[in-house]
């Protein structure tokens, strides 16, 4: 693989772990939930799209609203116990969510290929480009579909509606005693996430052709998890960062890995020890993550706010 | 406006209300006290929803309300503030302020992304409202502030200040002026008296301070070990010799 | 369906889970939070056992005393570099929930890095299984099943008999005031870490024996435990013991039963033999869990 190649491929894994990481940070840094599933998400976008296209034959730009919406309605399904369940127990429920979706991609042969996983998923505009330009077009598509997914995000926190989901995180009891309808919200942001997750993991899909449940393992929420501690919570700038350090470091590892005398399963162990510490450290040291939550200002016209 | 009949609620063997009954006027500023334990935050806590009553019922403007949820409870113009006072961390004094406000819109995903023109309209409105009321509890300054930063005092005032943003039709202040300072506290109860007043708004106020209740209410309500003890106006409460002793000790 | 077996089957298998569950709960009791590392803890003793029993050729039982003492003392660890500050600190819960699963993550990839991800199974022989009642039942499992009942006795006298355990009781209602009242609450802390890791190391063990031993292993049983302990109510040890022979039950009744049979009413239709598909073995628990705690978070038991 070229240098420049490499560089892409980079690139693009960091861009579709974007989706995730600002995905994750909208549920824990905005919302407060918990979600130790997140890579259910992932595999729903990604099972889903691959399928619509490969299956029955949509369109891919199909394929990727079918990857949307399903894993958004997860978000819907696993939001409704939020109501009744201490925050413990709905993070303990959604990393077991997380694992029986992986359960039904494995079991479920006649759907979803089992272990065998879905081959040769269809990339978008393929016949456009050439074997070398096509990957620079995937990553500007990522990119762009990215930065409207940031967009989006920035501009619903920014809103009321984002207001009140920090008002939830900070103090549920308030937000209810002021007539906030939590239920709701709480629903409310985990379709938002859901949608941006799904459509990270359809970008994942039709991006590396190739899926099987072996790609959403658990380890991948902890992977996300470590980039929102990492990069900071609360706000989606902090949510980049830290798919961007913690991938780089993911990747790069990998590659320097060739030149240690390790074998691969070490080295995967160590990559994650290193990952796990991070956590650790970071929560201990630096709780804020890299980037801190930011305050929202709001500037007068006539600055007779200024007086005092 | 507030009826409440017969209120129980118990932990575990212990009865926090046993047996509660008692009204608030509309209009009117009702004082609720008694010794610390006696069952006012309970009270407070079961009318606003957040713990399930044991038996008995209550209604608030001729409707049951106590099987709703504590947000549907506000909504429905029954807003309270907490004895130990909450404030969103994250959240600065101004938008501790806007979140309060009755009058919002783009509070779900599609109205915040697709109607953000009357979104931005409507909070500008609040905005004034919020900077107005700010300053008079000489919180303005401190606008720009995390609300996890203010002292235990100023987060009183903040939560007095969201429920006057509020402006629900029935308000419950649990001890509104502990810990804020003498003058202020007198500023606010001026405040509250000139609310009831001028914009009639009706409310139920745990106080500890008797001189205060005195000031302000004109009828008030005596809890003593989750039962009502006494009730009637500030003076006839103060030559109750029932009151007198449960204050003063002894049972 | 082979009632007898079944129950065999379960009661070892509560036996297990019991041990590690009961861990888990004394945890949440006396810090609040969920200590997602729990299982993780309880499967690097498990390979400590494996590298005194099988590399340096020790008893197994001495293996597994020292095993659960160096893993406690891991714990006690971990909770002075981590934790302690926590607490001083007064950080939310949350955030020593996510520390643990980070620590989960570090310690699961150790136990990879020192072991490699092969699985391996202790030195006992081979033994044909006895008959009892009518159930098959190798002599390991009830070496289990004695082992872990000792435990929980012990954990019983423990808790109900000694200074100890009215200390951690007083610590559990509230640590201020037990603090106040000169119990030296971090110390209680320390032992109360030590102890759950070593039970767990013994159970996680347990599970190994019966089966295989590999650095996964800690994930795949960290959902039953969690099952077990919410099943009991978490923060009640008893509970957990209760919880972790209730899920047991569940599972193998489950993986037992004919669906079948019971969806065409005892043979009405023809529907064959439709029985839960082994690869959704894991999910079992995970179900009951959803299902426990959407109908009853508060567990079997009922807490509050
Ligand atoms: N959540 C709870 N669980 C158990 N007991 C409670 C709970 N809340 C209150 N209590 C008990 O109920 C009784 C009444 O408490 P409450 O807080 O209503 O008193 P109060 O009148 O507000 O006292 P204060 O003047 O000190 O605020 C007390 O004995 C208290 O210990
Ligand atoms: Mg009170």
């Amino acid at each position: 693989m070229t240098t420049i190649n490499f560089l892409i491929y980079l690139l693009t894994m960091i861009g579709i772990y974007g989706f995730l990481s600002l995905s994750l940070n909208f549920q824990v840094g905005f919302t407060g939930l918990i979600n130790f599933g997140q890579v259910a998400f992932f595999a729903i976008g990604a099972y889903t799209s691959s399928l619509l296209v490969c299956k029955a034959g949509a369109p891919v730009i199909l394929g990727f609203l079918g990857g949307m919406l399903l894993s958004g309605l997860f978000g819907y399904l696993i939001s409704i116990p939020t109501k009744s369940l201490k925050s413990d127990y709905w993070a303990i429920a959604t990393l077991a969510g997380g694992e029986v979706i992986r359960l039904i991609a494995l079991n479920e042969g006649w759907l979803t290929e089992g272990a065998f996983g879905v081959m040769r998923i269809p990339q978008p505009f393929r016949a456009l480009f050439s074997m070398d330009t096509y990957p620079l077009f995937y990553l500007i598509l990522v990119l762009v579909c990215l930065a409207i997914a940031y967009i989006i995000l920035s501009l619903l926190s920014n809103s009321p509606f984002g207001r009140d989901l920090k008002a939830i995180r900070d103090e549920e009891e308030l937000s209810l005693s002021l007539g906030k309808n939590t239920r709701k919200l709480k629903i409310e942001a985990m379709i938002v996430a859901g949608m941006v997750a799904g459509l990270g993991g359809a970008l994942f899909a039709h991006y590396i052709t190739y899926i099987s449940p072996e790609n959403f393992r658990p380890i991948e929420t902890f992977l996300m998890w470590a980039m929102i501690i990492v990069g900071g919570r609360g706000n989606h700038l902090g949510a980049i960062v830290g798919a961007v350090t913690i991938q780089l470091f993911n990747v790069s590892t990998r590659f320097i890995g060739a030149y240690l005398p390790f074998t691969p399963g070490f080295m995967a162990a160590l990559r994650m020890v290193i990952i796990g510490m991070l956590i650790v450290a970071f929560l201990v040291f630096r709780p804020d993550g890299l980037v801190k939550e930011r305050k929202k200002i709001y500037r007068f016209k006539n600055d007779d706010g200024e007086v005092d | 406006m507030l009826a409440i009949k017969e209120l129980r609620k118990n932990f575990g063997n212990l009865r926090a209300l046993d047996g509660v009954s008692l009204t608030v006027e509309r209009g009117l500023i009702t004082g609720l006290i008694g010794p610390n334990g006696s069952g006012k935050t309970t009270l407070f806590n079961v009318v606003s929803g957040f713990y399930a009553k044991d038996g008995g019922e209550i209604r608030f403007k001729g409707k049951r309300i106590d099987s709703l949820t504590p947000d549907a409870i506000a909504r429905r113009g029954l807003c309270r503030t907490f004895q130990i006072a909450k404030a969103p961390e994250k959240l600065t004094i101004l938008e501790n302020m806007l979140l309060a406000a009755n009058a919002q819109r783009g509070e779900n995903p599609v109205s915040a992304l697709f109607k953000r023109h009357s979104v931005n309209k409507l909070e500008r409105e609040n905005l004034d409202t919020a900077m107005e009321l700010l300053t008079m509890l000489e919180l303005a300054h401190l606008r720009n502030e995390f609300a996890g930063n203010l002292s235990g005092g100023q987060k009183k005032l903040l939560s007095l200040g969201r429920m006057l943003m509020r402006n629900p039709d029935l308000i419950l202040l649990d001890e509104p002026t502990a810990g804020v300072n003498p003058t202020l506290a007198n500023e606010l109860l001026e405040v509250i008296k000139s609310l009831q007043k001028e914009l009639k708004r009706t409310f139920l106020i745990v106080e500890h301070n008797m001189k205060v209740i005195a000031n302000l209410c004109e009828k008030v309500f005596v809890l003593n070990f989750g039962k009502l003890l006494a009730e009637g106006t500030p003076e006839e409460i103060q030559q109750n010799e029932q009151v007198l002793k449960a204050y003063l000790g002894g049972t | 369906m082979d009632i007898a077996q079944i129950l065999a089957n379960a009661l070892v298998r509560a036996a297990e889970l019991g041990l590690l569950a009961v861990g888990l709960t004394m945890v949440f009791d006396i810090l609040k939070f969920t200590n997602f590392a729990h299982a993780d803890y309880a499967i690097l003793g498990a390979f400590l056992v494996y590298t005194f029993n099988c590399g340096a050729g020790l008893n197994l039982f001495l293996s597994v005393f020292l095993a659960a003492v160096a893993a406690g003392l891991i714990a006690v660890a971990i909770d002075k570099a981590i934790f302690k500050g926590f607490r001083k600190k007064g950080t939310k819960s949350v955030t020593a929930m996510i520390t643990s699963l980070g620590i989960a993550i570090a310690l699961r990839n150790i136990v990879r890095m020192i072991w490699t991800s092969e699985s391996r199974t202790y030195a006992i022989p081979i033994q044909r299984p006895l008959r009892i009642l009518g159930a098959r039942i190798t002599p390991v499992q009830i070496g289990i099943l004695i082992t872990s009942l000792v435990a929980m006795i012990g954990f019983h006298l423990l808790l109900q008999r000694t200074k100890f355990g009215k200390a951690l009781r007083a610590i559990s209602d509230n640590r201020v005031l037990a603090s106040a009242c000169a119990i030296d609450s971090e110390k209680m802390i320390q032992w109360m870490w030590f102890l759950a890791t070593a039970f767990g190391v013994v159970g996680g063990t347990m599970i190994a024996m019966e089966h295989l031993l590999y650095p996964r292993l800690g994930f795949d049983i960290l959902i039953p435990i969690f099952c077990a302990a919410i099943l009991g109510g978490i923060g009640n040890p008893y509970g957990a013991m209760l919880g972790a022979l209730v899920l047991a039950l569940a599972e193998n009744v489950i993986l037992a039963l004919d669906f079948g049979h019971i969806l065409s009413f005892g043979g009405l239709f023809e529907l064959g033999s439709i029985q839960i598909k082994t690869g959704y073995k894991p999910a079992i628990s995970f179900v009951i869990l959803v299902i426990v705690l959407l109908l009853r978070p508060t567990g079997i038991l009922g807490r509050k």
